[in-house]
Parts: structure tokens; sequence; C-alpha cells
């Protein structure tokens, strides 16, 4: 029987117990007929807590394993996921979705990963498990929760705090017909706060501050985790929307994440073969100021997003996204690459990295005469075909060089064509921990709504 | 209580009978807590879509497992497995006890009769008993209406997803439940190309109706509806950015209602006191005439609901009965707090998730002006008619909803086509702004899902043509 709590992931014990499972389910798929097929067998246990006035709020503890085939028979393309790993049941899984992937129609585009995309991957220690993660006892989990909430309760505006800890343990392996073999692993340690905060008749503004990295080593102290998310909730009282405006935006890392992510999405080749890109026919061209140097870091060390292999199995290399401003490459999969007559690149990002910034968020917005800092976003979209957004935001004005009065209820708007060119200043502040590594960003004459 | 018979059907989907459930929540209460129940699941799901003329993808996924929770007072002790034998789900209930410290509390009792069936989802045959050449059909017959509709269009995608959902609850009480809930999602997005200009847009339909819903009059409208919305992007400007009024459009508009106040009357958030509404009950928060719903009870519609997702029995619940506040969406935990009955709102994304108050069908009901005469009422304003996305900040009270298609009303006319813009308010100001409420109010049929603490829920909304005096609309400054 299981002990309770299990250190390791729930059902295989180790990637090379979970690679005989990959195997299997590929076995199965050919005996049933496939010409060709990948499976991929993941598992995953995680422990999450919250809690709230110095009691445990809740407790949540999850091990789970699923099954992914991708089926080739006769020309025709199916994939499948089933987390009902009884033999006889995976079995009769996989024989009807082999059946079921000749009732579909043959679509040329759809062919195995070329051995030459895969074969000669990087072998680099990613240094993504840490022992001391899955180590963790309860206790330690009580103690990091009680260090976030005592600091985030620190302020007798304080309505309520809760503090959250999660940690982790992921691995996979993937096996093909042709050979192909590949595994990865890691663990993850995340924590953080919301605090909400009396304010101004009824208002309860609310903020949060969360961070997370694979190993324990490489989290910040609960305890100043827990001070910031109070900071930032305490910082959003009084806040009111001011006169619309057109002028310059500062974003900072927390928010500049998101916005510029959206950004990648124009580069995936599924959304130009399907004219959905606002990049399509700009590979070369200037798309932003020179400021704008971007990098896919694949083999980052110990960071979960890290990884030797795509999630087409695409050996993964280090890529210049965007140099100087000007469109370097799209990701570019066998399917979409196969249906442009492109080469494939990856499927995807991983760690980007923002390159040549300098300064941090205080210096940046101390060269801005009259501008927002924006802080976070509610709600809004961007429209990847056109390239334009609106969204709302919440943050400060900024007047000669300083932070004033908190702002909210307001939106910005604009076109992210319109938009790259006019990024002014890059910073070299991201969060050390993120994926997404944007540091504080300046754009000029942007459009804002307000009162 | 009757006793359920222990071989009953409804558990045998998961292979396990009633005396192995009584072992498993004897687990989950050995160390104290209150009550605790065991959620079991089983989803099968079918997706095709089909891209330059071929069907591009084609998947099948098969969940299942068991969600086994341990309440001690308002803390929650919660684990799942996907391995329905015994001694697994005995360990994860032993993990949901620990949020307890103390002895064990009394055995579970006998399971009773389950509740559910009061035929919300009319399904002549559920959707694994469907061939795929008939979700084929639909998906092709759909890409043809809508490559056909105009010489400009570029690119079409047509994707299906449909699921058959099982559920049954077992709770240490002897209390059982269980739902078979059927879903189809339809949905297209369509490129146009005008000279240099590419504009895109994406519709969907959503049913908890079989595959008879799908006839060719519904078919022939979502076509002409999508490349409708298309279309007029390449005549869409941006309005001028500030404060202005905006009508609401009847139907999907209703996505006001779901973020200016149905998050904030979830009674997690008001039982933590961190909700804008939190003590508000009883005030008045709108005029007369506005009187706002969330109900599980319209037949086939998304938001559609038997039992909830804690066994409790769905409900028609007043939120606003005419511009007062009548009270919160509950679960179990915050209706005990409470000390109310529950209102069948405990939701969860799957056996995975633990269940919070959720909304299901959120609508107001309609009023007695002529939508012709809201829109006439306007002096320089916005029509907002199709909608992307909405998010609300539940304690400040700062929503917002993202409009894909409007338009301009000038001297109380429409005018010019709007596009891509972000709506912001604030929900108590908002609701104290509506000021007029038209005769036709309507539910939506997008495929609208709903994002709380990383759990998603199918929802529906609707909403009749009304006005709302003033909010902060997306745009441009003059230069």
């Amino acid at each position: 029987m299981p002990s309770e709590t299990t250190i390791r992931p729930a059902d295989a014990v180790n990637v090379e117990a979970a690679l005989e499972r990959a195997r299997h389910a590929v076995d199965l798929a050919t005996s049933a007929g496939a010409d060709h097929a990948v499976a991929q067998y993941g598992s995953a246990r995680s422990l999450e807590l919250q809690q709230r006035e110095g009691r445990v709020e809740s407790i949540e503890e999850s091990r789970s394993a699923s099954i992914g085939v991708q089926l080739w028979v006769d020309g025709r393309y199916s994939s499948h996921v089933t987390t009902d790993l009884r033999p006889a049941t995976l079995a009769k899984f996989v024989t009807d979705a082999v059946a079921m992937t000749r009732l579909l129609e043959q679509d040329p585009h759809r062919r195995p990963v070329p051995r030459a995309l895969w074969e000669d991957r990087a072998d680099v220690d990613l240094d993504q498990v840490d022992p001391a993660v899955d180590a963790l006892g309860q206790d330690d989990r009580l103690a990091i929760c009680a260090a976030i909430e005592d600091a985030a309760r620190a302020d007798a505006a304080v309505l309520s705090a809760t503090a959250y800890h999660s940690d982790g343990h992921v691995l996979f392996a993937r096996a093909a017909a042709d050979g192909f073999e590949g595994t990865g692993e890691h663990t993850s340690l995340s924590f953080g706060a919301t605090v909400s905060v009396k304010d101004a008749g009824d208002k309860r503004p609310e903020a949060y501050r969360f961070t997370g990295a694979a190993h324990r080593a490489d989290v910040p102290d609960p305890g100043t985790i827990g001070s910031e998310a109070l900071e930032r909730a305490l910082a959003r009282r009084g806040a009111a929307k001011a006169p619309s405006a057109r002028a310059t935006m500062v974003l900072t890392p927390q928010a500049a994440s998101p916005f510029m992510r959206r950004v990648l999405g124009a580069m995936q080749a599924g959304a130009v073969q399907q004219r959905r890109s606002f990049l399509e026919g700009r590979l070369g061209d200037r798309i932003a100021s020179e400021h704008l140097d971007l990098w896919d870091e694949p083999h980052r060390p110990r960071s979960g997003a890290s990884r030797l292999f795509d999630s087409e199995g695409m050996a993964t290399k280090r890529r210049h996204l965007i140099a100087g401003g000007v469109l370097e490459t799209f990701f570019v999969d066998t399917y979409y690459g196969s249906k442009l007559g492109w080469a494939p690149t990856t499927t995807g990002s991983t760690n980007v990295v923002f390159a040549g910034g300098a300064g941090d968020l205080e210096s940046l917005v101390s060269g801005v005469d009259r501008g927002f800092l924006v802080a976070g976003w509610l709600g809004g979209n961007s429209n990847p075909t056109t390239g334009d957004y609106s969204f709302g935001i919440h943050g400060h004005r900024i007047e000669g060089g300083r932070l004033t009065t908190p702002v909210a209820e307001m939106n910005v708007t604009g076109s992210y064509a319109d938009l790259l060119p006019r990024l002014a200043a890059v910073g070299d502040d991201p969060e050390p921990w993120s994926t997404f590594r944007s540091p504080t960003l300046v754009f000029e004459g942007v459009d804002f709504s307000g009162s | 209580m009757k006793t359920a018979d222990p071989s009953a059907r409804w558990l045998h989907d998961f292979e396990v009978d009633e005396p192995t459930c009584r072992r498993v929540l004897d687990a989950a209460l050995e160390r104290g807590a209150d009550r605790a129940d065991l959620y079991f699941q089983r989803v099968a799901q079918t997706s095709l879509s089909l891209e330059d003329g071929i069907v591009s993808r084609a998947s099948t996924a098969v969940d299942r497992g068991v969600g086994i929770r341990s309440v001690l007072g308002d803390q929650t002790g919660f684990a799942y497995c996907e391995d329905l034998t015994e001694a697994p789900m005995r360990a994860a209930a032993r993990a949901a006890a620990t949020i307890a410290s103390g002895p064990a509390s009394a055995a579970a009792r006998g399971v009773g009769v389950p509740i559910g069936g009061r035929g919300l989802y009319p399904v002549d045959r559920g959707w694994p008993d469907v061939e795929l050449g008939a979700k084929l059909a639909i998906v092709r017959s759909v890409e043809e209406r809508l490559r056909s509709a105009d010489a400009r269009i570029a690119k079409v995608s047509v994707s299906w997803v449909d699921s058959d959902e099982y559920v049954a609850l077992v709770a240490d009480d002897g209390r059982a439940a269980s739902d078979r809930r059927p879903m189809a999602v339809l949905r297209a997005s369509v490129t146009l190309v005008d000279g240099a200009n590419v504009e895109s847009n994406f519709w969907s339909l959503a049913t908890r109706n079989g595959l008879e819903w799908f006839e060719e009059s519904r078919l022939d409208a979502f076509a002409k509806d999508l490349i409708a919305r298309t279309s007029i992007l390449f005549e869409a400007r941006r309005p001028p950015a500030g404060e202005m009024p905006v009508v609401l459009a009847a139907g999907a508009s209703g996505i006001l209602l779901h973020e200016a106040i149905g998050h904030g009357l979830e009674a997690d958030a008001n039982r933590k006191g961190v909700s804008i509404y939190a003590n508000k009950v009883g005030e008045r928060v709108a005029m007369e005439e506005v009187t706002v719903v969330d109900s599980g009870l319209h037949a086939g519609e998304r938001g559609a609901l038997e039992v909830d997702d804690e066994g409790n029995a769905s409900e028609r619940t007043v939120l606003i009965q005419s511009g007062v506040l009548e009270g919160y969406l509950h679960d179990t935990i915050s209706a005990k707090h409470y000390d109310v009955a529950p209102t069948g709102s405990g939701r969860r994304e799957s056996f995975r998730h633990v269940p919070l108050p959720r909304m299901r069908c959120t609508y107001m009901e309609s009023g007695t002006a002529e939508p012709a005469d809201v829109i006439a009422s306007v002096k320089n304003g916005i029509l907002a008619e199709n909608f992307a996305n909405g998010q609300v900040q539940i304690g400040a009270g700062d929503f917002t909803f993202f409009v894909k298609n409007g338009w301009l009303i000038e001297d109380g006319k429409v005018t010019a086509p709007i596009k891509d813009v972000n709506i912001i308010g604030n929900g108590p100001e908002a609701l104290s702004r509506i000021t007029m409420v038209a005769n036709d109010s309507k539910l939506d049929t997008g495929g609208w899902t709903c994002g709380k603490a990383g759990q998603s829920v199918p929802v529906s909304q609707g909403m009749p043509t009304s006005l709302v005096s003033s909010l902060t609309v997306g745009g441009t400054n003059a230069q």
C-alpha cells in the first residue's frame, strides 16, 4: 500500500519505469495496425496548502498519471490520452483509437518527425530535480505558510490574508516506433500570498505576490514574499481613474511578461499559415525598436521550462527570436512547416530572455516626465490577426520622474505593430525565477482611457 | 432513509460498491473530520477540427477518478486518485483526513438512493453512441457554409468537442447523487482578406442537447452570423477613449452581470470578507426594474445542472430582486457558515478539484422598455454586441469585458462599427447606473467558460437590451 506522503510521482517510480510504459503503449498501437506511433507517459505528484487566520484552510494532495498516444494509420493521423491505465482498458483504448483513425481523411502534411531533427539532441544536465523539494515535510510547509501569513498581515488595514504553498514532482517519458526515446523530470516549489485591505467606502483592494523555482535554494525568503504582497495591496488604496491621455507607459517586470508573451503567439507558424498573425511576411523586418533583443534558451539550468526536446521530440537549441528589433525566426512545427514549405524550428518557446537592457524600475521611472506605471492588468484581450490590443490596468501616475497617485479602472488601447517600434527603454531587472524573463519596459505614446 | 441496492448500477461505471465506499469514507473520517464525501467522475471526450478543407486534428480522451474530501468546519482536506481500487482510495482518504487531528468520527452511514434525473439534458442518444461520421458531417457542413459565404474568405477552421460526463457522489451521511451530463461545443473561425487588410473572428455554439439540436437552420444562422461579425471588421474603427453611455445588446451582454455582480456574490468571498458586496444583502443596489438570477434549471443550456458537484439539487437562485440584493451563491461550507440552505452552486472542474460556489446560467430578466428606445436615448455612446472575455477584482469591484464587435451611437442612431476594445467599470457603480431595461431578455448559446481559483466550469449568460449610463471605454485620444 502506498504511504501517505509519497515522495515520488504517482505510479512510475522513475523515468526508466515511465519509459517502459511508453514503449508498451507504442507496442499496443503498432500491434493494432498503426504504421507509426508515439507514446508519452506522464506522472506527477503535488501537495498544496492554503493558510488563513493562522489555520490551515485547505490541504490538497494529488497523484496523477496518464498515457498519450499519437497514431499514423494509412496516411491518417490522430491523438489520444487516457488516465484509465488498467491493462485491459488501456489495450482496448489504443485499439479503438487505431480503428477511429481509419475513419479520418489522409493528410499529407502529418508525417513523423524526421530522424535528423531529433537524433542529435544536446546532452546537458538541466539540473531540474532538487531532492530538498521532495524531502519537504508537513512541518516545513506549515512554517513557510506561517512566515508568509505573518508578514502579509502586518498592517491594521488587512481584512484577509491567505498564504499558499505548493510543491510537486513531474516526470515523463516519450517513445516512438522509429526509435525515438526521451525523458524529463523536474521538481517545483512555489508559494505566495493574496492580501485584501480596507479602503474608502466598501472597497477592499486585493493584491498577490507569488514565486517559484525548481530548487528550494532558488526561491526567496517566504517572509519577503508576504511583505511584498502586503505592500502591493496597500499601494492600491485610494486608486481612482485619471483623465484619458496619450502618455508614456512603464510596465513592471510582472506586468511586462504577459503583455509581451502575446507577441510570441503571432510567431507561431500555425498562426501564419492560418492567416491569423500580424507578423505574417515580416521575417527579417524591423518590427520593434532596436531595444528589443529576445532569445529563447531551452538549456537554461534549474528552470522548469527547460527541455532537451520539444513537444514533437525535436532537439532544442538556443535561438535568437528578435535581434535589435528585427524578427529572426518563427516557431515552426513539422505540420505547419510542411504546409508553408518552411524548415521546422521548434514548437514553441521555453525560457525567453531579454538581452541588452540596463537599469531597474526606479531608474527607468525617473526618466519619465508624464505617464503611467502599469503594475497589473484586468481583463482585456488582443487580436493576433491585426495586432490590436485593449487591456484594463492598475498602477500609478508618473509625474516628474516620480510615482504619484494610484490609478485603476483605466484601459490601454492600441496595436502591437505600432507600439513595438516605440519601445524606448529596457531594464535588466527580470524576476530571477521567471520563464518569460521580461524586465521593466518603457513605451512612448500609449492611449490611456480614463475619466 | 431508504438504502440503495449495493449492486446498484449507478456505481458500476466505477467498479466500486457501497461497502467499499463506506470503508473509504471511514478512512476520510479517521481523524475526526465533520463530514466526508467521494466524487467519482468519468469523462469521455471526442474532438475534431477541420482546417484547409480536411480534418487536421482528431482526438479522444478518457479521464476517470475519485476526489475525496474531509471537511472540518470551513477547513478542507482533499486528495484524489485515478486508480479506483480500494487501497489507493483509502490512502488518498487518509491524506484528506489530515485536515483534522482528533479521534475518528462516527462511521459512514448506508448509502441512500441517488438524486438526479430531472431531464435538464434532452439528449436522444449519448455522444459516445453517436457515430463519428455524424459529427464529421456537422463540422464539414459548417465549413462548406462558411467557405462559400464570401469571396474574401482566405481561411476557415471549424472544431468540435463532445463530452459524456458521468458523476456519482457518496457522502458519509448517506446522501447520494448521480448525474450524466452531455456537452457539445462547435467552434469556428474565419479569416477574410481584402486587399492589404486581413481580419479574423470566431464564434461558438454550446449545448447540453444532443445531435438533433444541430439542425440545418441553426447551422445556417451560425455561419451567417460569423461572416457578418468578421466582414464588418474591415469598416470598424476604435471609439474615442473615455467615459460614455454603453448600450448592452440582448444576449451575451450578460457577461457584465457575470463579472460586475456574479463573482462578488459567490459566498466563499463573502465568508472571507473580501468581496465588495460583503454584508450588503437586503440593500438596494439597482433600480426597481433590475432582477438578476443565477439558475441551473434552463434545460439544454451550457450552464444547466441537475445536481451540483456536492450532491445538492440545483435551483433557481435570485441574486437581485427588483433592485435589492437578495442573497449569495452557496456551496455546503458557506451555507453552513451562514446557516442557510445550499443553493446547488458547489461546482468543480473535475475530480481533481475541490468544489467552490460558482455560477451556472446568469441573466437579467426582461424590463419594460422597447430596445429601439434604449438606443434612441443615447446622444453619444456605444452599443456593445459581441464579446470575447471579461474579468473582475471582487474586492475593489472593478470589472472588465472585451468587446469584439459593437457600434458607435450618435444622436440616438447606430452609426459606425467598432472593434476590439476593453470596457472597464466598477460593479456597484455600474449596477446603480443601469437606467433602462428592455423587454427582450435572452440567453446566449456561446461556449462560455468561467475560470476561478484555477478551475474552469461551463456557464451561460443572458441579458435584455439595457443602458449603463457611464463606463470607461478603451479607445483613441485626440492628438
